[in-house]
Order: structure tokens, then C-alpha cells, then sequence
């Protein structure tokens, strides 16, 4: 189990467990991602509080679960991140198409 | 320049498990050589994502049982090698054509591009001697990043290609060598 997940009202807080989001847990991250995507909700906030660094592994990971999301209406969140995991993204764009927040309530404090 | 003594070298086994104490030793030796003069936590950042990068590259690509890393630190740099005899390069670049080792005579030297997110252009240029110098091109920003287009295979080269200061691959025919090395240049000489 790669994610502790709890949901209220359509909307999940899944907290990666690892230290190391990689090639490890990148498949099992994927395949529970995809799990909650399908449960028929409209935002997973995944918080990265956590980890402590991440590969390309488990981006393309990341990635493969937005583009999953996008044509079911589902928004994923990033929130949580420390500097390095945050520059790693930034470094290839990622912050371009993920909504990353400072935590979860911030990432709440969206919602309508 | 600094003595020899000040590069290592690890036999990695190739297996996931091996992965973060390999990376730590890497870093390890890093942080003993440069002692009183540590490098800045954004240059040891960088220098960790393309070391977690090479090692994935072998455990995803290579085929073969065995990398060796090479951690060398002169006055000026910090030179990380990773070689292997597996399965030479093969890069598939957008329009789906493939560019694999060793080259023929008649593709050198070329540029070929391999990736782009819609801001970054993932390239490669090759000289007369095959070797493969990876680089990139800023492209005007598009109103959706092509990021979701094209997912994870291409994340690692591009990694290491906009952390390092140089990145490179090299394949020497005869033995079967195969070799990436990613530069970082310091922007003062260490004392």
C-alpha cells in the first residue's frame, strides 16, 4: 500500500507513504491512483509530506494518472512538497499542468 | 587538478533494491571530498537527481547485470560516469523515428529531437565520433504543455539533461561500451 486515503464527499486525501516515490512504487502508485480515480470522484489531493525525493519513475506515473483523470472531470492536486521533490518538478514543467498547494487545507480552501 | 584518489568507483548490481544506499554512498563521497568546502544544497540537489536518474537508467534499460558508476571531483567540476556493456542507446524521437548506436557513418553528425513538453525541446546532437551530446531548446510556451502527450520514458534523459551543466552519452564499438557522463560545473574552483 503506497497511499493512505481518506475521502469526504467525493473528495480524496491520499498521502503517499515512501520516503522514496521511484521506480520501487511507482506501478503500485499508479494502479491505486487509477483504483481511486475510478471510485467516481472529482479531486484526489495527493500530499507529498512524506517524501523525500522522487524519480522519473514515478512522474511518469504521476503524469499517467492526470491524463487517466482528465477525461473523467477528476482534478488532481499536489500539495505538500518539500523543496527538492518541488524543484524536481518545476525542472520539467510538471507545475504546468499539476495545481500544487502548501497542504491540504489550502487545497480545500478551493473548493467551492 | 586533484589527484586520482578523488574518483571512485562503485559496482552497481543493477537491482531497484540498490538504489538509495548506492545513491547515498555517491553522495557520501561527494560530501567527504569536498570536506570544508561543501557545495551548495541546489548544485548537491542536481547532482543527486541525475545519480538516482543514471542508476534507474540501468535498472530500466540496460540489460545487464552490472553498471559501474564513477564519481570524480577536480577543481573545477564534478564528473559523473555511468558505464555498462548492455544494450547501446536507442532514442525514438517524436515523429517516431529511431536513432540507435552504434551510428551509421552516413547520420553524422546530426541533431535529432527526441522530446518536447511544449516548453522544452529534448535534443541531441551527435559529432563525428558518435558521441551524443543531449541539449535543450526553449520553445515559446504553449497554452497546454505538451507534457501529457508524451509521458515517462523521455522524463529521465530530460532530467539529467537540464540538471547537469553537460550531459553525454558515448558507446565505444569494439568493446561494447556503453557510457553516460553528466558534468557540473562549479562556478568557483574549490580551494
Amino acid at each position: 500500500m503506497i497511499l493512505k486515503v481518506e475521502e469526504l464527499n467525493r473528495v480524496v486525501q491520499a498521502t503517499i507513504l515512501p520516503e522514496e516515490a521511484s521506480l520501487s512504487n511507482a506501478e503500485a502508485f499508479k494502479e491505486e491512483m487509477i483504483t481511486i480515480i475510478g471510485n467516481g470522484v472529482r479531486l484526489v489531493i495527493v500530499s507529498f509530506e512524506n517524501v523525500n525525493y522522487i524519480d522519473s519513475s514515478f512522474l511518469g506515473s504521476l503524469v499517467v494518472a492526470l491524463k487517466y483523470a482528465m477525461p473523467r472531470n477528476v482534478d488532481i492536486y499536489l500539495v505538500s512538497l518539500k523543496p527538492d521533490v518541488k524543484n524536481l518538478l518545476t525542472l520539467i514543467r510538471m507545475d504546468k499542468v499539476f495545481r500544487i498547494f502548501n497542504d491540504y487545507e489550502e487545497a480545500l480552501g478551493t473548493l467551492s | 587538478m586533484r589527484e586520482d584518489s578523488d574518483q571512485i568507483t562503485i559496482v552497481f548490481k543493477s537491482n531497484r533494491e540498490g538504489i538509495p544506499g548506492t545513491l547515498q554512498l555517491c553522495l557520501d563521497h561527494i560530501r567527504q571530498k569536498t570536506g570544508n568546502s561543501p557545495l551548495h544544497d541546489d548544485l548537491m540537489a542536481k547532482i543527486k537527481w541525475v545519480i538516482m536518474e543514471l542508476l534507474t537508467n540501468a535498472v530500466k534499460h540496460s540489460g545487464e547485470r552490472e553498471s559501474v558508476l564513477k564519481i570524480g571531483l577536480t577543481m573545477d567540476a564534478v564528473i559523473l560516469e555511468k558505464e555498462d556493456y548492455g544494450k547501446p542507446l536507442v532514442l525514438t524521437g517524436q515523429d517516431k523515428k529511431k536513432i540507435m548506436w552504434p551510428l551509421e557513418e552516413m547520420v553524422r553528425p546530426l541533431d535529432f529531437p527526441i522530446y518536447h513538453n511544449g516548453m522544452d525541446s529534448l535534443c541531441v546532437r551527435t559529432d563525428e565520433t558518435g558521441r551524443a551530446i543531449f541539449f535543450i531548446e526553449q520553445l515559446a510556451e504553449l497554452e497546454m504543455p505538451a507534457l501529457l502527450s508524451d509521458t515517462s520514458e523521455h522524463f529521465g534523459l530530460l532530467i539529467m539533461t537540464k540538471a547537469s551543466d553537460e550531459f553525454a552519452y558515448e558507446h565505444e564499438p569494439d568493446t561494447g561500451l556503453n557510457r553516460f557522463i553528466s558534468t557540473f560545473y562549479f562556478n568557483q574552483p574549490l580551494p
